[in-house]
Formats: structure tokens, C-alpha cells, sequence
């Protein structure tokens, strides 16, 4: 990494790829009892992005059962009557369970990496920002309202044409700057390409309440 | 009565990814339009691999066809891998939500449930085990309000009589901790082979040596030999401990068509992180009475299969709006961007405000066109459009809404032109277009048209009232004469903006004379600083000439201009009471507001490339705003405005104008008379 992009905080597109293939090989060995990132290459198979999709969530939240289904009372349309047999055991699962998907997207403007996301339940009904939160610890809540760096909207995904919540870029390259410059070790010696992505993932993860495994920070 | 009891299968469950949705959206509406014929899709399963929560079968946006495949009538089998074993389903898409419910949903499930029993006569769900949880899928599409009803159906073969469970425990109780080893490290190079990850039924021999070997299950005559335990193995999406998964249904009524076995003992195989779990998964063991007609291929047994909704048959229904809506999609982004300027350089941006404000704007041409767009850029939503001019074919070029469609056939009217226009740059506007004139003094009314002046009046009067700010962007001085008088009698914020050939004047008005106790100045309007009262001017006035003689970048620097006077009023303290503040000065007070000064007027020349910040007081004398012809229309209303109208001199005489001007000229009568005898010459 060019220590001029590395003063500013900023990566070129070319070391996000580089950065990104060191965090899967970390991640996969290190934190083997986490799922996997994987890579996913657009549809131009020029650039890609990281992937970690259907991250699983027991949601504290009760099972609201009226609610996820609009328009069945609307209709006072009598459904025919369904086989159903005593070999059937109809089960729903006790406690409301979340998705999530998240993607780390390169951003060219601001040449950094960002962080997408989006929350589902099981019917694939996409959650609000409010619900979201609710799944959200405590910390994150609060690193969300009191960061001047932090701010989450609803954007297109670059490549998938939907909204999808994203961390804000505009503020990445200023606290990354400062975390590379806060430790001396790293600003004598420069810092690998390879860890870029951990650093990141470190204050942004922290954001949204996904924890970096220990064994993953200590390398930094 | 056996004291066994029946085997009963967990459900599948379905879930729906919402990229599914907008894929089939695009598909309805460029290529399939009403085309309602079934469509061949892949739903996506893998086995259970968390302890409290089921796996479900997924669709996903590679579930469809791709637009461009040509060959939409064969199963769309995209690649599967570990995580994803495709199964082959169908798709019934309807156009309207009565023909949904019409569905005769037992022969459609018998339909399917016959390609499940031909696959097994045939023995192609030997080859490509992955037939046997073929699904269905009806849907209702509703694409105006992005809603989508759907029902899923997972037809099983009914046994009759039903299979009975003679055992079933944790797979790790079942086998050694030689044979659980083996049988693990069997699955798992079975799952980690990109040749078997995705294929859901399998064979798994243990011999007696414990050696464990995971096979196709068309390789079953190989795997008997004495000794030997044989298992049928299947991916269990299910994570009970009591109940095997929907899949053993039909992998059952293989195994009992096929090789008419009546016991089997069966491998639900389940994981975690990745690896095997004989902990989770399950081993059991079923009696089965082959029904009577079963090795007949013709006699289809019965089917069940549609999927219960918390309990209850009926459909399930979501909604996509805030994903798929174009307008709200539009709003949303509109919104960001204002959040992102409050956010990143304007925490005392004040949004609500903004959103909630009424704007009238009177004059739809230059000026009101760019003042309309300006507002719709800060998040003003509710606009008001007054012209009664039609599009002209010069329009477009400076009028920023119109285009050339709007000048043909004789031009739309502006007003309603405008609104449209509007529409198409941000659905949610809230947009009015009154088509009207507005009545000037000095354009005396014949008899015959007063009641309908008299009307545009009330008319004018009742919009002022309703709206909180005006925006006079007329193009004649005595046009803006009876808004100015409507606005200072209700104490409006009032913005008004004049062009000549190439300087301008963008002002606010101060407030009207009877908007607070205190005796102190108030800020003039457009015609304090004028002591000729409003008469026709077609000619002679630097400013207000008609439309066609400005330079052209004029109006964009006043609109914007005029804009962002009103955002400035809007946050500041004392709003339309706001004492005018000039640029550059030591004023401490401007220093503190966010936004910068807020000045009174700013009068601007384009041919110096400069501007400067004026400030004028009220007069007394004033013709529109001062406090003798505010009480004379609060006295006698429509009367005093129609006399204002038909007489161009009543106003000045009001106001005490003529008496000024008569004293103004009686002196130098005087004069005149004094020197009588004096050779003066006149100057």
C-alpha cells in the first residue's frame, strides 16, 4: 500500500482485492466455527466483493403472528378445504429468527471499503431500520448515535439494483488514518495491505454488532 | 391397534429471498406480460445445520429462468453446491387475485405429485434422487402494489396405512464410536465433493469392521452383503428431535415402489458448522405396508403437501413496496440527501420545516419554474403554481418545467403543465396548478367582467391564506401589487423576485403593519421604496420588463436566489420579523445563524458580475403595504380592491401621495409666482 494512500486512509482498488483474499484466508482458518466470507465476483466478473449471507439470528423479539400476514384477513374468501394428514406435523419455530446478509463493497469515490447489509425474517420479508436496531447490542446503539462518523442510510447495492443499509463511507478514511497512526509500531513500519480489512472490520464491525474473534485483532 | 406409533414428518417450510420477487417482477413485465403458462423453477434446500431453527427451502433470484434464456420451457437447474441442493419445483403465476383463489389447488398438487410417482415407476428418481421434493409454487403477482401472494406446495406420496416408527434416536446413540466416526468422515467427504454436495439421497453401508462408505443410491444391489447395516441417508432440513424431515416421505415410497422393502432404517442427516453432527442427526427405523395398488404405476396414490401458514391454509402474502415502488424509492433517496447535508455540514437543518411548508408561487414562467425546482431540492413538497398563460413555443428554452410537447396545439396552460412536470422529476410532490390572472390596478374592468374579478380576487385571498409562503415571480410591477397587499394583511413571508435586462432584485418582505404590538420599523416591501403608485407600465421600468428581454441566466441566479431567502427565514429565529442584515458586515449576529447573513433585499448585475445586500425600510406612504390601505381593505374588502383597480390615482390619494406630489409642485408654483417679474429660466 502506497504510503500516500496509507496517510489518507484510503486503499486503491487493486489492494482491496489483495486485502480482501488475506481476511477470507484469516477468517476461514481463524474463525473456523464462524461461516465462511466468501468472495463474489459481479456480473461483469471484473470486480468483486465479499459475501456472508444468511447469518442467522434468534431474535429476542416474540412472534408476532398477525402481523407478517397484511392481507389474509382482507380476504373473507373461504380456502378450500387442504388434505392434511396425521402424518403432518406443522411446526413453526419458537422464537422470531432473523437473517442477515452482509456484503463489503470497495466504493471507488471514496476508495474505501463499505460495509452493506440487509435483515430478512424467515419468510424473506425484509426488516425495517427500527427492527434491525433492535437486534442491535447495547454498544452498538450507542457507537451509532454518538459517532460523528457513523451514519447508516438505505442505498442502492451497487450490483444487485436493491436497497440495502450501508455504513456511510465519508467518515472511514478519517478514522482509519487515525488507527494506523495511533499505534507507532504500525506507523514506523507501514502497514500491511493484508490487515487493512481487519482494522476496518474491527470499528465497523463494532458498529453493527458483529464481533471481530479475538485471535483475528491480535495480529494487528 | 399397533402400540407403535405413525411416523410423523416435520413440514418443509418455505422461504422466499426477496431477490426471487424482483427477478419475477422483471420477467412479468418485459418478457411474460399475461402470459400466465407454468414457468420450471429451482428451489434451493441444504440439511439442517443449527439445533433450534429448520432449514427452509430457499428460492432465489437464480430460482427463475433468465430473461434471455431462450429455452424458458426446460428446467432452469442452475448449479447447486453444498449449501444449496437444487430441487426442480413449478410455478403458476396468475393475473388477478380472484383467479389465484380460483386455483384448483388438489389437481394441481395431484399433477405434481404424479411427476413424483412416474419419476419413481420410471426410475429416474433412482438417477437424480433430487425429484423426489419437487415443489409447487402458486403466486399472485400484484405489481401496482408490489405485493406478492404465493403458496407453496411439497406433494408426498401418502402411505395408506402410514408407515409406523419403530425407533428413532440420536444417530450418535445408534452407532458405535467406531462406526459414528466413520460414518461422519463418510458424509463428510460426501459433502465436501463438488460430484455429491448437492445430491440429497444417498446410501450409507457400514460393514462389520465398522468401516463406513456413502453411496448413490443406484448402486444398491452392490450394498448387499450380510453384515452389513444399510441406512438410507437424506438431507433433513428439519431439526427436531422427534420427527424425521418431509423428504423421507417420498424417499420412502421409492424404496417401498423399487425394492419393496417393509422395514427401513433411515439416516436424517443434519449438521453443524459445516461438519456432520450424529448428535443432531437422527437414525430410525419405519415398518411399511405397500399398499395394495402401488406396483401399479397407474394408480396414483393420494397426495398432501400444501404448506400451512402458522397453522391456518391459507396463502401467504408480502410486500415489497419500500424495495420496489419507484416513488418510494425516489423519496426515500431524496430524503437521504437532505439527512446527509444535516448530517455532515448542517446539524440545525431543519427538515421537518422544510417538508411541511406551503409554497405559492405566482408566475409560472421563468422565474416560477426555477423557484419550483429549487424548492423540490430542499424538500418542499406542497407547491402552488398560479399562471393563466399557456406554453409558448420560445418557453422551454428558459422555463425549465416545459418542453416541446407542452407548446403544441395552441401550448397546455403553463400552471397545469408545470404540476405535471413536476410530477415526472419527484412522484411525491404535492403539486396545484390554478390557472389565473391575477388582477392589477390601473387595468380598468369593464361592468360585465367585475364578477369575475371579483372572484380572482377571493380566489387570490383565500390561496395566500392557505399557503405559508409567497413568491411573487410575475413579470409586471402591478401584478405584484395585490398579492403584496393579501400578504402583508396576513402577515406572510412574502419573497419576491424582478429582473430587468441583466440586474436583478430578489427581496423578502418585511412584516405586515399590524403583525406585532411593538411600534418598531418594519422591513419594506417591493413598492415601499417607490413613491409612484402601480400604474399600466408596459414601458419605462428598468425592471418587470416582460419575459423576453433578459439575459437568460438571470432568472436560474434570482430563483435560487429567492430560494434560499426563504430557507434562511425559515431558520432563523425571528422569522419573518428578522431585521435585514448586509453581507460583510461586523454584524455579530450573523456570524451565529447557520446559514450565513439573511439579508433584505440583494439586487444583482450581471454585467459587473456582482451583487450587493440592500435594506429598506416601510414607508407609511406605501401603496400596497402600509397601514392606511391594509385597514381600508380589512374595512371594505372587494369594494376597496375593484376601486383600486378601475381608478389608477385612487391609491395615491389615499396614501397622501398626491397630496405630497401636489406640495411638491404648489412650491415651486410659488417660486414661480414670487418671480414673477424675474427672468427664470425653467429648468
Amino acid at each position: 500500500m502506497g504510503t500516500k494512500e496509507e496517510a489518507q486512509g484510503t486503499l486503491s482498488s487493486t489492494d482491496f482485492g489483495v486485502a480482501a483474499s488475506a481476511f477470507i484466508l484469516n477468517w476461514n482458518t481463524v474463525c473456523s466455527s464462524f461461516p465462511p466470507w466468501t468472495w463474489v465476483l459481479s456480473h461483469h466478473q471484473v470486480e468483486g466483493y465479499l459475501s456472508l449471507e444468511n447469518v442467522l439470528l434468534s431474535s429476542t423479539q416474540e412472534e408476532h403472528s398477525e402481523l407478517s400476514f397484511p392481507e389474509a384477513g382482507k380476504h373473507s374468501h373461504q380456502e378450500d378445504p387442504i388434505d392434511v394428514d396425521d402424518a403432518t406435523l406443522v411446526h413453526t419455530n419458537p422464537c422470531k429468527v432473523h437473517y442477515y446478509d452482509l456484503h463489503i463493497i470497495y466504493c471507488n469515490s471514496y476508495r474505501v471499503p463499505v460495509l452493506y447489509f440487509r435483515a430478512y425474517d424467515s419468510d424473506g420479508e425484509p426488516l425495517e431500520f427500527d427492527e434491525i436496531e433492535k437486534d442491535l447490542p447495547a454498544y452498538s446503539k450507542k457507537a451509532l448515535s454518538d459517532s460523528k462518523w457513523t451514519f447508516i442510510t438505505q442505498e442502492e447495492h451497487p450490483y444487485l439494483n436493491r436497497p440495502w443499509y450501508k455504513l456511510h463511507p465519508c467518515g472511514t478514511s478519517e478514522w482509519m488514518k487515525l488507527l494506523f497512526h495511533a499505534d507507532d509500531a504500525l506507523a514506523k513500519t507501514g502497514v500491511a495491505i493484508e490487515l487493512y480489512l481487519v482494522a476496518w472490520l474491527s470499528v465497523v464491525g463494532h458498529v453493527v454488532g458483529l464481533r471481530i474473534p479475538f485471535e483475528m485483532m491480535k495480529q494487528l | 391397534m399397533a402400540s407403535e406409533s405413525i411416523v410423523v414428518f416435520a413440514q418443509f417450510q418455505s422461504a422466499v429471498d426477496e431477490g426471487f420477487w424482483h427477478r419475477f417482477s422483471s420477467l412479468k413485465l418485459n418478457k411474460l406480460g399475461i402470459d400466465d403458462s407454468p414457468i420450471p423453477i429451482t428451489g434451493f434446500y441444504a440439511p439442517c445445520s443449527h439445533p433450534q431453527v429448520s432449514n427452509h427451502l430457499t428460492l432465489l433470484a437464480e430460482s427463475l429462468p433468465s430473461e434471455s434464456n431462450e429455452q424458458s420451457s426446460t428446467a432452469a437447474t442452475s448449479g447447486g453446491n453444498r449449501n444449496r441442493c437444487p430441487v426442480p419445483g413449478i410455478l403458476y403465476n396468475t393475473n388477478t387475485i380472484e383467479s389465484f383463489h380460483a386455483l384448483d389447488k388438489k389437481s394441481l398438487l395431484k399433477a405434481e405429485a404424479k411427476k413424483i410417482w412416474d419419476d419413481i415407476h420410471t426410475g429416474k428418481a433412482v438417477e437424480d434422487s433430487a425429484v423426489l421434493s419437487r415443489f409447487l409454487l402458486i403466486s399472485f403477482a400484484d405489481l401496482k402494489k408490489w405485493t406478492f401472494h404465493y403458496w407453496f406446495a411439497f406433494p408426498a406420496l401418502v402411505l395408506d396405512p402410514p408407515a409406523t416408527l419403530v425407533d428413532l434416536r440420536r444417530a450418535s446413540q445408534y452407532f458405535s464410536l467406531e462406526e459414528a466416526k466413520s460414518v461422519s468422515a463418510a458424509c463428510n467427504e460426501w459433502r465436501n465433493s463438488s460430484l455429491t454436495a448437492d445430491v440429497p439421497f444417498f446410501l450409507v453401508c457400514v460393514d462389520p469392521n465398522s468401516l463406513a462408505t456413502v453411496k448413490h443410491i443406484k448402486d444398491w444391489e452392490t450394498c448387499q452383503s450380510d453384515g452389513n447395516k444399510l441406512l438410507f441417508g437424506f438431507y433433513d432440513p428439519c431439526h427436531l428431535p422427534n420427527n424425521p424431515g418431509w423428504p423421507l416421505r417420498n424417499f420412502l415410497a421409492l424404496i417401498s415402489v423399487r425394492w419393496n422393502l417393509k422395514s427401513v432404517r433411515f439416516l436424517c442427516y443434519r449438521e453443524n458448522r459445516g461438519f456432520a453432527d450424529l448428535g443432531l442427526s437422527l437414525v430410525g427405523e419405519a415398518l411399511i405396508t405397500v399398499p395394495q395398488g402401488w406396483r401399479d404405476h397407474q394408480c396414483l396414490p393420494n397426495a398432501v403437501g400444501w404448506e400451512q401458514n402458522k397453522g391456518r391454509q391459507v396463502s401467504r402474502c408480502i410486500s415489497l413496496a419500500k424495495s420496489m415502488d419507484p416513488t418510494r424509492l425516489a423519496i426515500s433517496a431524496a430524503d437521504l440527501n437532505l439527512k446527509l447535508m444535516r448530517w455532515r455540514a448542517l446539524p440545525s437543518l431543519n427538515l421537518n420545516a422544510l417538508s411541511s411548508m406551503k409554497c405559492l408561487l405566482l408566475g409560472a414562467g421563468t422565474l416560477g419554474c426555477q423557484v419550483a425546482r429549487m424548492l423540490m431540492a430542499w424538500g418542499v413538497r406542497k407547491i402552488t403554481l398560479v399562471d393563466n398563460g399557456r406554453v409558448a413555443m420560445s418557453n422551454p428554452l428558459r422555463q425549465s418545467l416545459y418542453t416541446l410537447d407542452d407548446c403544441l396545439n395552441g401550448g397546455e396552460y403553463k400552471a397545469t403543465a408545470a404540476v405535471k412536470s413536476l410530477g415526472r422529476i419527484f412522484p411525491a410532490v404535492d403539486a396545484e396548478g390554478v390557472v389565473m390572472a391575477i388582477p392589477m390596478p390601473g387595468h380598468p374592468v369593464p361592468s360585465q367582467e367585475e364578477d369575475n374579478v371579483l372572484e380572482d380576487c377571493r380566489r387570490l385571498h383565500d390561496l395566500v391564506d392557505s399557503h405559508d409562503a409567497v413568491f411573487l415571480l410575475t413579470d409586471t410591477r402591478e401584478s405584484r401589487w395585490l398579492p403584496t397587499l393579501l400578504c402583508a394583511n396576513t402577515n406572510k413571508i412574502t419573497i419576491t423576485a424582478a429582473l430587468g435586462f441583466d440586474s436583478f432584485l430578489v427581496m423578502r418582505h418585511g412584516a405586515g403593519p399590524f403583525s406585532s404590538n411593538d411600534e418598531r420599523q418594519r422591513l419594506g416591501c417591493y413598492f415601499c421604496s417607490d413613491v409612484v403608485a402601480p400604474i399600466d407600465s408596459t414601458a419605462n421600468r428598468t425592471l418587470d420588463q416582460q419575459c423576453t428581454v433578459t439575459r437568460p441566466g438571470l432568472a436560474p441566479i434570482a430563483s435560487a436566489l429567492a430560494v434560499e431567502l426563504l430557507v434562511g427565514i425559515l431558520h432563523h429565529p425571528q422569522g419573518i420579523f428578522a431585521d435585514g442584515e448586509l453581507a460583510n458586515s461586523s454584524n455579530s449576529g450573523s456570524c451565529e445563524q447557520p446559514l450565513g447573513v439573511l439579508p433584505h433585499q440583494i439586487r444583482g448585475s450581471l454585467s459587473q458580475f456582482s451583487q450587493m445586500t440592500l435594506v429598506g425600510q416601510s414607508s407609511n406612504s406605501c401603496t400596497a403595504c402600509s397601514s392606511t390601505v391594509v385597514s381600508e381593505y380589512q374595512e371594505r374588502g372587494m369594494e376597496f380592491i375593484i376601486q383600486a383597480i378601475n381608478h389608477p390615482t385612487y391609491l395615491e390619494d389615499l396614501t397622501g401621495l398626491t397630496e405630497l406630489m401636489k406640495s411638491a409642485s404648489s412650491f415651486q408654483l410659488d417660486w414661480d409666482n414670487d418671480d414673477d417679474d424675474d427672468d427664470c429660466i425653467e429648468i
